[in-house]
């Protein structure tokens, strides 16, 4: 009885320990916030995309509320993360302070319509530049190249590279992008799972050697549990750049944004942005990729 | 009234009690069985007489008392009382015989599985014990393929093929159709007369006239009356057994 | 059309490994559920209790909960197993015997009693009344009700598809993904390949079902 009741204590636990990880994605990261300092009356073209929104004082932005290190809504309701980060070096050069900004939710599935109806004036929200999409939006940028990286626990030394998995097994959601390249490219074994937050249990209980997908997805897995995942390495090995979304044929507008970026990264505001959040599990700052002027 | 020596009974009930919830179904019971007696137990519907003759290999357990076989107390369920069992045959009303089973197997069952006899010599008895009850012939059918008396003689066979110190028949012939009964109770007629320790609940008179060393009359759960034949059937002392009788003759 | 033939190799994979958890998990569950329902019926009141609280609790959670126990929780207490086929066999059979005591228990309990009584008066022990005399009988009215079970378990073989197990179900997801404008054909091709193991086995359920009817 004695052995009995043990037992059900440790399943307890466990069971507990799981409500609590998926309990804990709710509580969001302690990435810190940056006011960049704003534009004083800056000047634009008269009938400008800039100018509207400078003159109304305001802007709304579009960005992911669930992505740890990018876009994710904390506690006071507003958005932290690389991607606010860059929303708010935007809005300043506007002439705009952040808490003039309005915040709006955008997700996968809704971007493009939001952008078309005019509901947000730029979504900065891990938005992948692709050409299906550059039919409907235009993309500023890029402004970040994300791409596939490996997740595995914090005392794994041995795995740097997709090649060290080799036969090995490896977590990734079915049917993915990422879980096809790992395995025909690089011969591993795929363990499927329904989710990525899913992998993080067989990779606990090193069942699986990596989990893998976009390092911004991992890396915000290893900031939610520091002490327990960390990513292989900084590098990538597929390259998946992340562009400011815009309503199409607003090329003055996206010109404009193309030479803040540049600005940006020039006066070093860009890595204090990805210093504060991203930074804080994937150290290396990247550099600016080289910006598409089409 | 035939006197009894406790110690030389094959078969002792002391003080037997058992209840259905409420109901009294055996009440205080004592009974002692010599070997080689033939005690036929008759009564009314209800009055506990089956219940009686199954208490004695435990397919219903007792309140408190005490029941002997050979000497031995009956045992809790278990390896004792399944060895015990095997000592005391059991025909019942019903017939009860292994439906996947065909004739032979159903008498070679016991020696095999229980007793360990090889399949040869379980064979050779079995066939010998079913041309004893006259359907030799139909070993390697299924019970189904038999009539209600075949069945009841398969039976009776079954149970001999263990070599059992004591018989039990629980209405052997109350489920038969009137022509076949003969041709059982012809069968147990044999037994008896061969010597072995019988037990028989009946509702048949004439073999209890023919066959009986003594007469149990129950009523209520009771031992009314505990007699021989003749003394039962010609002069009843209780009024139950009285009334009983009467009640016999008039249909 | 086109999409199931050219990724007939995928297909043959999940479905071989769905022949696999199916066939695997429902020889194990056959064997334990036996056992379950033997225990329901025994004289041993201990039994009785374990096998009647295992099979009301198993038979009446989600066989997802049976997956997150057995793919989650046991690797927690320290179970760990690197082939995720483990997992699913032990949730699936886990799950499955539970359905299989009740089919077996009924089965028995359709047996004439007369049937146990005259078994033991003949002295054989409880384990021998129950495999010589009960279970076979009980055998030919349970198979029918078996095979629907084990019809069941086949589909259900489909939840490992979410619990790190690449079988038939999964690789449709997977190809659904990589052929989006041909989804329907996808979920066509993955229907026909259950198909293939369930029409055959209520093929067999119909004959077993009218061979016990000429039976009687």
């Amino acid at each position: 009885m004695k052995a009995f009741l043990t037992r059900r204590k440790t399943l307890l636990v466990a069971a507990s320990a799981a409500l609590a990880l998926s309990l804990s994605a709710c509580g969001g990261s302690s990435s810190t916030t940056t006011n960049p300092p704003v534009a004083e009356k800056p000047s634009f073209a008269a009938d400008s995309t800039m100018a509207k929104l400078s003159n109304a004082g305001k802007i709304t932005i579009g960005t992911k509320f669930d992505q740890p290190l990018f876009g994710q809504k904390g506690l006071d309701g507003k958005p932290v993360g690389f991607d606010v980060e860059i929303g708010k070096l935007i809005a300043a050069k506007l002439g705009i302070p952040a808490d003039k900004i309005e915040w709006v939710e955008t997700v996968s599935a809704n971007r493009e319509e939001f952008l078309k109806q005019g509901k947000v004036d730029m979504i900065v929200a891990t938005y992948t530049i692709n050409d299906k999409r550059k039919t409907q939006v235009d993309f500023a940028g890029p402004y970040y190249e994300a791409g596939q990286a490996l997740m595995v626990n914090k005392d794994n030394n041995s795995i740097t590279k997709p090649e060290d998995l080799k036969g090995k097994n490896v977590c990734s959601v079915t049917g993915s992008t990422p879980a096809q390249t790992i395995v025909e490219k690089y011969g591993a074994v795929l363990v499927p799972a329904a989710t990525y937050s899913a992998c993080l249990e067989p990779l606990r209980n090193h069942q699986v050697e990596a989990v893998t997908t976009d390092n911004v997805i991992l890396a915000g897995f290893v900031s939610k549990e520091p002490d327990a995942f960390k990513l292989a390495s900084d590098q990538t090995f597929t390259k998946e750049p992340y562009g400011i979304g815009l309503k199409k044929d607003d090329k003055t507008f996206r010109m404009w944004i193309n030479d803040q970026l540049e600005a940006f990264a020039k006066d070093g505001s860009y890595k204090k942005a990805w210093d504060a959040t991203a930074g804080t599990v994937i150290k290396t700052a990247p550099e600016l990729p080289a910006i598409n002027r089409y | 009234m035939t006197t009894q020596v406790p110690g030389d009974a094959l078969v002792s009930l002391k003080a037997v009690n058992k209840h259905y919830g409420q109901l009294h179904v055996l009440k205080d019971i004592n009974l002692n069985v010599r070997k080689g007696e033939v005690v036929v137990v008759i009564g009314p519907s209800g009055s506990g007489k089956s219940t009686l003759c199954r208490a004695i290999n435990r397919l219903e357990t007792i309140d408190d008392g005490e029941i002997r076989i050979d000497g031995k107390e009956l045992p809790a369920e278990g390896k004792e009382l399944a060895k015990l069992r095997a000592d005391v045959g059991m025909v019942f009303q019903s017939f009860n015989l292994f439906a996947h089973k065909t004739i032979l197997e159903n008498v070679t069952l016991g020696p095999i599985k229980v007793k360990g006899v090889s399949k040869a010599e379980a064979d050779k008895d079995a066939m010998a014990l079913l041309e004893r009850v006259g359907v030799g012939h139909q070993a390697p059918k299924l019970p189904a393929q038999l009539s209600g008396g075949q069945q009841q003689r398969v039976a009776i066979a079954r149970a001999l093929a263990m070599k059992p110190k004591v018989m039990l028949f629980d209405e052997p012939t109350s489920a038969l159709d009137p022509e076949m009964i003969n041709e059982v109770l012809d069968v147990m007629v044999q037994l008896a007369k061969e010597g072995m320790t019988m037990i028989v609940v009946t509702h048949e008179m004439g073999f209890a006239r023919k066959a009986a060393d003594r007469v149990v009359f129950m009523a209520d759960g009771q031992i009314v009356e505990d007699a021989t034949p003749e003394e039962f059937f010609s002069n009843p002392k209780s009024s139950r057994a009285k009334d009983f009788l009467s009640k016999l003759l008039t249909h | 059309m086109d999409v199931i033939i050219e990724n007939l190799p995928q297909y043959w994979d999940g479905f071989l490994r769905t022949l696999f958890l199916s066939v695997v998990s429902g020889i194990i569950a056959l064997i334990f559920g036996t056992v379950l329902a033997a225990a329901r019926v025994s004289p041993i009141a201990a039994l009785r209790g374990f096998s009647m609280v295992y099979v009301e609790i198993v038979r009446n959670t989600p066989l997802t909960i049976a997956f997150f126990f057995a793919a989650v929780v046991l690797p927690r207490l320290g179970i760990t197993f690197q082939q995720f086929e483990v997992a699913a066999i032990i949730a699936l059979s886990a799950y499955t015997s539970a359905f299989i005591a009740e089919a077996v228990r009924s089965g028995v309990n359709s047996v004439p009693v007369g049937q146990a009584e005259a078994a033991r008066s003949i002295g054989m022990k409880f384990s021998q009344v129950l495999t010589l005399i009960i279970l076979p009988q009980a055998l030919r009215t349970v198979i029918p009700p078996l095979i629907n079970i084990l019809i069941a378990l086949v589909k259900n073989s489909s939840v490992a598809g979410a619990f790190y197990v690449l079988e038939l179900f999964g690789q449709g997801k997977q190809l659904a993904n990589a052929n989006g404008d041909a989804v329907v054909w996808v979920l066509v091709g993955v229907a026909f390949f259950y198909l293939l193991i369930t029409i055959p086995l209520g093929y067999l359920a119909n004959v077993v079902e009218r061979k016990v009817a000429i039976a009687r």
